[in-house]
């Protein structure tokens, strides 16, 4: 009692020392008070953001297999780094979009027994990285599980309308077998049906993507133009060969100047053309890029469906040596697809490669066949 | 301090083992062709070019064949590598003026040489297995 008799006394001896304890605490309390206020103002600036994201891009870079090429000067190059390069540029220089980018890379392990994650996600919204995460890909369900699962994560629902695009850069999708497209996984499948699968569960309520864009080779073929039409108004694809430089990503930075009045198709027509311009000043081998406004290719797709299931359907029940005694073609080649509607919504840009049997042909349907060799 | 240096190079071997092992791989063919198209792009002498040209591709030709008769090769992996020769002697045709083609003019060796790169780069690599693949590399390095 005495003691506390004693601190009170000496409290009130020192008063400047009391009054500033209870201002550092009137100060702490404060400060608690308002820490509310900066989470707020971020709360409503991300509203804002959100609000501001009128460009949605997917882009899917596989990156487990053969991807290696050189350019005229013989410089080394891995298209998937190039691609995943080129995508985080794209993400960056668009103040108005979010962007998907899932870099599907070779399985690694460390130590030779602890297996790494083969997959790497990454989010940008408003030009800013918002998420990083690495993720395993041998889910054998489901070929995009972890993929779509990612992307509802962080997906905006904007009320307000957005242009959507869905972008595939890789090697071929096979039609059918589809085994070792993973060097990683070589029993797995990939197909042109697992990416529909896919797809499926990227665009839930039902809505199209506005562009499509499958930088791939022979990617403008009638089936899976029809089976990837289900999914987007707008394609741009390749029908024959395409070099592993593969579309210009760059075309889509700056999204705000190049597409001010959201027209998607003329907006597609230009990115195939500058493609087009920078593959032919630097590749030998042919070029084509085409545009499929995929509402008016139903005509002649569904003229053409059941001849080229039918070639599909024989060529999948073939035996492997067999298969290696086909090869894609012109469609305008076979006289069963020669019809008034083959040219109907394509728009193609096509060269010849410039050494080969093929270098004096001078146009291209826009669709890819398959054909027997001729020995 | 041993210890230490021990710990470092644990550590450090950890990371190089992470490294894949497939990394490399399929493209020591696609840098035979582009070794050969540096080659045929650093000479001023357009014999010169066209001796590098048709080195390469009868080396290459000549690995394939042994490739192909070799017990360890599968059907599929002999027809795969067929259609590579095939390709290979086009090229070849084509660089010489045989079979039906033109002559590759002087002026255009240089992009012919790129046209082989590239040309190689879309083959049918991809089908290819890796027993036959390892084969190809391994005569590519004793015998080119």
């Amino acid at each position: 009692m005495r003691n506390l008799h004693s601190f009170l006394f000496k409290g009130a001896t020192y008063p400047t020392l009391f009054i500033s304890v209870c201002y550092a605490v009137l100060f702490m309390l404060s400060s608690s008070c308002s820490a509310n206020l900066p989470v707020q103002r971020e709360a409503q600036q991300m509203e804002k953001s959100v609000l501001e994201v009128k460009y949605s891009i997917v882009c899917i870079i596989h990156g487990d297999g053969d991807y290696l090429y050189h350019d005229t000067k013989g410089n080394e190059f891995k298209a998937d780094v190039e691609a995943l390069a080129g995508a985080k540029r794209v993400a960056q220089q668009n103040p108005n979009a979010e962007v998907f980018i899932f870099h599907q890379k070779p399985k690694r392990h460390f130590l030779f027994f602890f297996p790494l994650r083969d997959g790497e996600f990454f989010y940008y919204r408003n030009g800013r990285l918002i998420a990083n995460e690495l993720y395993w890909r041998d889910n054998e369900q489901a070929r995009f599980e972890h993929e779509v699962e990612l992307y509802r994560r962080f997906h905006v629902e904007n009320q307000r309308e957005m242009v959507s695009m869905f972008l595939y850069y890789g090697h071929e999708i096979p039609e059918f077998d589809g085994a070792g497209y993973d060097a990683s996984y070589p029993d797995r499948m990939f197909t042109v049906t697992d990416l529909v699968s896919g797809l499926k569960d990227f665009t839930r309520d039902s809505t199209r993507f506005d562009l499509m864009i499958l930088s791939t080779c022979f990617g403008g073929t009638p089936y899976t133009i029809g089976a990837l039409g289900s999914f987007a108004k707008t394609i741009i694809a390749s029908p024959e060969n395409l070099h592993l430089s593969y579309f210009d990503l760059k075309s889509l930075e700056r999204l705000d100047l190049r597409m001010r009045d959201g027209d998607v198709s003329t907006f597609a027509k230009r990115f195939a053309h500058q493609t087009f311009d920078r593959l032919t000043k630097d590749v030998q081998t042919e070029v084509s890029v085409a545009v499929y406004d995929i509402d008016s290719t139903h005509e002649f797709l569904n003229s053409v469906q059941k001849v080229y299931n039918k070639t599909l359907t024989t060529l999948d029940g073939k035996t492997q040596p067999a298969k290696t005694m086909i090869e894609h073609c012109d469609c305008g080649d076979l006289p069963s697809y020669v019809l008034p509607t083959i040219n109907a919504g394509v728009n193609i840009f096509y060269r010849p490669a410039l050494f080969g049997r093929s270098k004096y042909k001078q146009n291209h349907s826009g669709w890819e066949c398959w054909r027997n060799i001729i020995p | 301090m041993k210890a230490q240096i021990t710990l470092l190079g644990i550590i450090v071997m950890m990371f190089v083992l992470a490294i894949p092992a497939n990394a490399g791989g399929k493209g020591e063919i696609q840098k035979y062709f582009n070794d050969a198209a540096n080659k045929v792009k650093a000479t001023e002498n357009v014999t010169e070019k066209r001796t590098i040209l048709d080195e390469s591709l009868k080396g290459m030709t000549k690995v394939l064949n042994m490739v192909q008769s070799s017990p360890l090769i599968s059907n599929e992996d002999g027809t795969a590598i067929g259609h590579i020769k095939a390709s290979l002697q086009e090229k070849q045709d084509e660089l010489t003026g045989n079979n039906g083609y033109q002559r590759v003019p002087d002026t255009q060796l240089n992009n012919f040489s790129n046209y082989v790169v590239q040309s190689m780069e879309q083959a049918e690599t991809i089908t290819i297995s890796l027993v036959a693949l390892l084969l190809i590399i391994i005569l590519v390095v004793l015998l080119v």
